[in-house]
């Protein structure tokens, strides 16, 4: 019987460890990032996301994390913030990972100034963690004249960086509960395509899904970092890969023109793995974003083991 | 999609696209939703009659709006003040400082304050189309995503929005059609009704019943 164990364990353990493998490129020097989503629901999920993401920065030392909205579902007092935040993603606060947060339709305003969610007590905020990208956190949850001229100066503004915006609620999507937010995609879509934004994260979904690209932009959900509402995907023309099975993260790293990413579950196995390039010159359009992009083949796997910060 | 048709009829009528510095001696865009959105925004704050026909109840409002966001800002001092780069107990502690202060200098505000029946009129007109038929369709689904139930949220003037209920979204087409709030004034949608919310404090400043009429 021992045997039999040691035999079947010899026989899992090469799949999971090949499940585990890091698909990113982890170069020296490259924008190093993850991403969550409707993360704010304390429970077995978040905490086996938030243990993995620990775990999983032990080989690839991501810098900062992307919020997607619903930072915390229910009630917002301190012991909230303890517990459906600040514990379970403690190891990675404490080994110095920046959160940047964007709203969704459970979050309250005060969180805006939160320290650790840097949204510097803005809704609406951009910034640029190194030369070359600049992040656009949108509050989709109320896109009025204001952030809508904000949102067009500050893109006018980002010169030829990549330009990835994220924000709640998903452009498309192939959600049965929620799916395409189809206003927000009116008002946002044709600025984002005039001034090329390349990527769009997303949450409010208790899925992933990655979508073909948009008239040239990916898009991304992400929103069971802690929630699921399995059985909710219904897999579309749109949907390029998707599920609704499992909690997830996503680890991101763009090095040059081409943007890596691998999606990860709550027991550490790949479920998504592939790179975009952005190709073309900046040049306004209104039909299809200034710099489309390209989906690649499959990042070849290198697992190296730097050590984290 | 109504939006699109809105946006439409609006960018007829709008300046195109600035854009800076090469690309604009490049090329020339139609106006985005976004520019439209401005310029549309821009249009609402004037009280000029030639522009908006509801200019008197508009800039009544905006006088009334314009106010409690002073009183707001008078009392977001001290203990009150909710700093950036705070932590959860600051925040917590400085929201309910400001939530008693404001309640304590609004005792007398009464339902229409703000929303008076001129007000009103004009709110239920502006609403109406945006939301009507098929076109409105994509609006109403937004209204009715996750919102709370009407019962769950008190209609009453000084009243805290429900602890952990869910703030439902606003349809951008609703925001371009009502006039522009200052922080940290919004609007929120509830089954039929509209509130204005103070987003600080949580407190309902003051609300429409049936301000969308099915």
């Amino acid at each position: 019987m021992r045997r039999f164990v040691l035999l079947a364990l010899l026989t899992i353990l090469p799949c999971t460890v090949a499940g585990q493998e890091l698909k990113l490129p982890n170069k020296e020097g490259s924008v190093k990032f993850a991403i969550i989503g409707d993360s704010g629901q304390p429970g077995s999920g978040q905490v086996a996301v938030a243990n993995q993401m620990a775990s999983w920065r032990m080989r690839y030392p991501f810098e900062f994390v992307l919020m997607m909205g619903d930072n915390l579902y229910g009630g917002e007092r301190p012991k909230d913030y303890e517990k459906k935040f600040a514990a379970p993603y403690k190891a990675l606060i404490d080994g110095g990972v920046k959160f940047y947060a964007s709203l969704g339709n459970h979050d309250d305003a005060g969180q805006t100034n939160y320290k650790l969610f840097n949204m510097n007590g803005q809704k609406y905020y951009s910034f640029k963690p190194k030369d070359g990208v600049r992040f656009f956190a949108i509050d989709s949850n109320y896109v009025d004249p204001k952030q809508a001229e904000w949102l067009d100066k500050e893109l006018a503004a980002s010169g030829s960086e990549w330009k990835i915006a994220f924000f709640h609620h998903p452009l498309y999507s192939s959600g049965a509960t929620h799916g395409s937010a189809d206003l927000q995609r009116g008002l946002l879509e044709p600025v984002f395509l005039k001034y090329g934004v390349n990527v769009v994260f997303a949450g409010h979904e208790h899925f992933y899904e990655r979508l073909k690209p948009q008239k040239g932009v990916a898009y991304f959900i992400l929103g069971s970092s802690a929630k699921l509402r399995t059985g909710d995907l219904r897999k579309s023309e749109l949907t390029a890969y998707g599920n609704d099975r499992d909690y997830a993260f996503i680890l991101v790293e763009i090095a040059g023109d081409e943007l890596f990413f691998q999606t990860i579950n709550q027991k550490g196995a790949t479920l998504d793995a592939g790179s975009i390039r952005r190709v073309g010159e900046i040049t306004p359009t209104p039909t299809v974003t200034a710099q489309p992009v390209v989906p690649q083949a499959p990042a070849p796997a290198q697992p190296q083991p730097p050590s984290p910060k | 999609m109504n939006i699109t048709m809105f946006v439409a009829t609006l960018a007829l009528t709008s300046a195109s696209g600035g854009l800076s510095g090469d690309a604009a001696q490049r090329i020339t865009l139609p106006a985005t939703p976004v520019e439209v959105a401005i310029k549309a925004g821009e249009q609402k704050t004037s009280t000029d009659p030639a522009v908006n026909p509801d200019a008197a109840a508009m800039a009544d409002f905006k006088g009334r709006v314009g106010k409690y966001a002073d009183l707001h800002k008078k009392l977001a001092t001290g203990a009150a003040e909710q700093k950036k780069g705070s932590t959860p107990t600051e925040l917590d502690a400085a929201k309910v400082a400001l939530t008693a202060k404001v309640q304590m200098a609004r005792t007398d505000a009464r339902h229409g304050d703000i929303f008076t029946p001129d007000v009103r009129a004009v709110f239920r007109r502006l609403l109406a189309p945006r939301l009507k038929g098929e076109d409105g369709r994509d609006a109403r689904a937004i209204i009715r995503d996750d919102a709370p139930e009407p019962a769950s949220v008190p209609f009453k003037v000084n009243a805290k929005y429900p602890e952990g209920q869910p703030l439902p979204s606003v349809p951008a087409q609703l925001l371009l059609a009502l006039p522009p709030l200052e922080a940290p004034l919004e609007y929120r949608v509830v089954g039929q009704h509209l509130l204005l919310i103070d987003t600080a404090t949580d407190l309902i400043v003051d609300y429409i019943l049936n301000a969308i009429v099915a």
